[in-house]
């Protein structure tokens, strides 16, 4: 127990001192996530809206793949993009294994399914009239969606947090497609993976403490957002 | 010029079918009223109208030509106001704003969306900028209504507008619909149980039940039991003793309809024969009403349970000297009733 | 709406701000042209890489990044042409790694030796024996002994330790644990469950560093030749891997091999104890 202890003053000295490991680590672990969450909302968005909108012949089947692959493990995840990735594999010419891009690639993969799956579920609760309205204003297609995805915005929200939170924590996808190479490709969590495998107890809980820092201030700011949209 | 022309339309949801129109014609700038019974089709035929889907078979002809939803024709002139108060979830002002900021059309929005709050009775300086969720249920549908007449829409379909509001805001969603008309000449279409709205505003009315459209009002619709009489016609039984014969329906039909216009009327004691007659009915005026031409008047009758409503000439009810509560007979051949 | 998009561009500014300032705390070498070792968990957890590659890119402008799993692994890694030059520690797998052509120019860069290490009480009595002994009193006496598991250099020592004692693998036996983890993860199982492992006599010493009171396991046996832990450096083929950076690669081994490296291998210590012996040999 005393090493829970240990982390916390551990915690504050790291970040107090500008750590540079722990300081390149916090910044591999942002680049990574940020990237794979701004891809996953391009992508995401419209997918989630199509699948929750529209009514067409293999919805159902379609909607319970995309709630399975809410349940990949992330080390399955990180070894298929291995296997992507590698340099005999079919993407291995882009060069992405062990780059931070790579990591965001897998990334991207395990927060796709989070943020259609709840995309479509706030455009499935939207209320019957809204389209009835958009429609009696004028809105065409486009418009519609648009409008349908600004009115359920706080669900949208819902889905970048939990997109967001389930990607700056997550560990097999960092270890197999990063490698965990220090300054490089060490993200927050692969660094306590390492530290706790070596012992170093009190470091993992430090580090902990650092990435729950990081998630609450992320999360801070979202709530500021949430209240004035 | 009719600005809505309808033939043969059949609408489904899925194996149901709700809608089953031969014929409607509506005239520009004329005031529609439609009624029936909850589930009878009226909010599907105000979304057909509205070009909000398409009939699963036929069309509908706007301004003489076949139309679809979305089409060019329809996206900026024909609205539909829903009977639940619905708001988006922005504020007023952005509300009654929306449609004119997808038509591009941006100039002087502070002061059109003000003219257009004062015609639905908001005060623009309290109101523009509350939110959604600081509105009753009466004013939402005020600034619901505000946004679609901002527009300045040619067809105004308003679905029980007056339902889930408070009588002020009834009032002024009356008045400023009529002002609609008044100002750019807008068709309105409204389904309403609102009786000031069918007795005062209307021009026409369309009767609407189980999808189909009844000419001659829902009063003269019959349901069973139907029994067999000793001299063997089939018939029903009121309460006061008094029979309906009825021909002998298809299979799995069971509503009869009476068409009054081909009923007679007459002052009781005339023919003393014909009181026991059996095919005529005995029963009192309940209403008179003058319709809006100035020449016809709806004359309601009470036949034991049933209200018939006939259209008579002025001066037939002078003649009559036809006033509530008086006595009248009404011949009618049972061969003129239709099943359902 | 306006100041939802104004909320919107701050939150943004200030996100790639902080990934902006957080990232000049990135190692300098970015570059491409960058060299990538695959090595062994008990190289990096001894921080003889931290220590010893930046005289190597001072010395020849190259950089190095290198990656930290198990054997197994690391030849898969060297296999798939996903590395350039591996530093391992399983000669037998080596050997057969350069027969099927993916590596070639093997050489034996350092050596240090394994021991058996358990608990100060000593329950089975082994110390000061011989490893088959040991390894006899440890099974008869039902006393935990934890394996890597994990087909690393370290386990394949270890398995073949059994099999020299005439005994066969305690696959199902409940005494035998195996972690499959690396060395200090499973220094540290063993030290929980009060037993015994064997471990490189350089992830031992770091064990011994980082429990800085008395650490709770000690080496017992030790010196037979059979314990020999030898390194070696072995560059992918170009034959095998196009993209390899081959030459490179070489002037890695080299230099490992060479006076410098080999110098800076013997001076690395902890607790005052030399963790590598340098045996390149010179042609």
């Amino acid at each position: 127990m005393d090493f829970i202890q240990e982390g916390f003053f551990q915690a504050v000295a790291l970040l107090r001192n500008r750590d540079p490991a722990t300081y390149s680590a916090i910044s591999v672990t942002l680049r990574a996530s940020g990237m794979a969450m701004v891809v996953s909302l391009l992508l995401g968005l419209p997918l989630g809206y199509l699948l929750g909108y529209f009514d067409f012949r293999f919805k159902k089947q379609i909607r319970i793949v995309v709630d399975t692959l809410l349940s990949l493990p992330t080390v399955f995840i990180g070894l298929v993009v291995y296997a992507l990735l590698t340099r005999n594999g079919p993407l291995g010419e882009t060069g992405l294994l062990f780059t931070i891009p790579g990591i965001a690639v897998g990334q991207a993969i395990l927060a796709l399914p989070i943020v259609i799956a709840l995309t479509a579920t706030a455009v499935e609760a939207s209320d019957r009239n809204l389209r009835i309205t958009l429609m009696s204003l004028g809105a065409n297609r486009f418009q519609i969606a648009k409008s349908t995805l600004w009115e359920v915005r706080l669900g949208l929200l819902a889905a970048a947090v939990t997109a967001t939170g389930r990607v700056l924590t997550e560990v097999g996808i960092s270890l197999m497609v990063g490698g965990n190479i220090k300054w490089h490709t060490r993200t927050i969590t692969t660094a306590i993976a390492l530290e706790t495998s070596k012992g170093e107890f009190g470091m993992g809980i430090a580090l902990g403490l650092v990435l729950l820092l990081i998630a609450l201030t992320v999360n801070i700011s979202l709530a500021g957002l949430r209240r004035r949209i | 010029m009719d600005i809505y022309q309808i033939q043969d339309i059949d609408h489904y949801y899925g194996d149901k079918q709700v809608l089953s129109i031969e014929d409607i014609s509506i005239p520009a700038a004329s005031i529609v009223g439609l009624i029936g019974p909850n589930g009878s089709g009226k909010s599907t035929l105000l979304k057909l109208l509205g070009f909000l889907e398409e009939p699963t078979y036929g069309a509908i002809s706007f301004k003489g030509k076949k139309t679809l939803p979305f089409s060019h024709e329809v996206r900026f002139t024909v609205t539909l106001l829903t009977q639940a108060p619905y708001l988006m979830r922005r504020s007023v002002f952005d509300n009654v704003v929306y449609g004119l900021k997808i038509r591009k059309d941006t100039k002087d929005l502070r002061s059109r969306v003000g003219r257009a709050l004062d015609l639905v009775g908001l005060d623009p300086e309290d109101f523009a900028k509350r939110k959604w969720y600081e509105l009753s249920g009466g004013e939402a549908q005020r600034v619901a209504l505000a946004a679609r007449l901002v527009l300045k829409p040619e067809v105004l379909l308003l679905d029980e507008p007056t339902a889930s509001v408070d009588a002020d805001s009834a009032r002024l969603i009356r008045k400023a619909s009529l002002q609609a008309r008044e100002e750019w000449g807008a068709t309105l279409v409204v389904a309403t149980h609102d009786w000031q709205w069918l007795y005062e505003t209307c021009d026409s009315v369309l009767h609407l039940l189980h999808g189909r459209l009844f000419k001659n009002g829902l009063g003269s619709a019959v349901y069973g039991p139907w029994k067999f009489g000793e001299e063997g016609f089939l018939h029903k039984e009121f309460e006061d003793g008094q029979v309906l014969v009825v021909p002998t329906p298809e299979e799995g039909k069971k509503l009869a309809i009476l068409d009054p216009s081909r009923m007679k009327i007459s002052l009781p004691g005339e023919d003393p024969l014909l009181k026991w007659k059996i095919d005529t009915l005995n029963g009192f005026v309940t209403r008179l009403f003058l319709e809006r031409n100035g020449d016809m008047v709806q004359v309601d009758i009470k036949v034991a349970v049933l209200v018939i409503t006939m259209r008579l000439a002025l001066d037939k009810v002078e003649e009559l000297k036809l006033y509530p509560g008086k006595k009248v007979s009404i011949a009618y051949d049972p061969r003129d009733i239709e099943w359902f | 709406m306006k100041k939802t998009v104004f909320m919107l561009v701050c939150l943004t500014t200030v996100l790639h701000g902080s990934i902006f300032f957080s990232g000049k705390f990135v190692h300098a070498a970015e570059t491409g042209g960058e060299l990538l070792l695959a090595t062994t968990t008990s190289t990096d957890n001894t921080g003889l890489l931290d220590y010893l590659m930046p005289s190597f890119t001072v010395k020849t402008g190259i950089g190095i990044r290198w990656i930290a799993t198990g054997t197994g692994k690391a030849l898969k890694l060297g296999e798939n042409c996903d590395v350039d030059i591996l530093l391992v520690h399983a000669p037998q797998a080596e050997i057969d790694f350069v027969d099927q052509g993916f590596g070639v120019d093997r050489q034996q860069i350092m050596y240090n030796d394994f021991v058996l290490i358990g608990p100060t009480e000593d329950p089975a009595k082994i110390r000061g024996k011989g490893v088959s002994p040991a390894l006899q009193a440890i099974k008869s006496s039902n006393t935990v002994f934890v394996s890597r598991g994990d087909n690393s250099g370290t386990n394949k020592k270890e398995r073949l330790l059994w099999k020299l004692a005439d005994m066969p693998i305690p696959e199902q036996e409940t005494w035998y644990r195996q972690s499959g983890q690396g060395m200090l993860a499973t220094i540290n199982v063993a030290a929980e469950l009060k037993g015994y492992t064997m471990a490189d006599r350089g992830t031992y010493i770091k064990y011994e560093s980082i429990a800085e009171s008395k650490p709770a396991l000690v080496v017992l046996v030790e010196g037979d030749d059979v314990l020999l832990n030898q390194y070696s450096i072995i560059p992918i083929n170009l034959q095998h891997c196009a993209n390899v950076k081959y030459d490179k690669a070489q002037v890695l081994s080299s230099w490992m091999a060479g006076d410098e490296a080999q110098r800076l291998i013997g001076e690395f210590k902890l607790l005052g104890k030399q963790l590598f012996t340098p045996n390149a040999n010179r042609e």
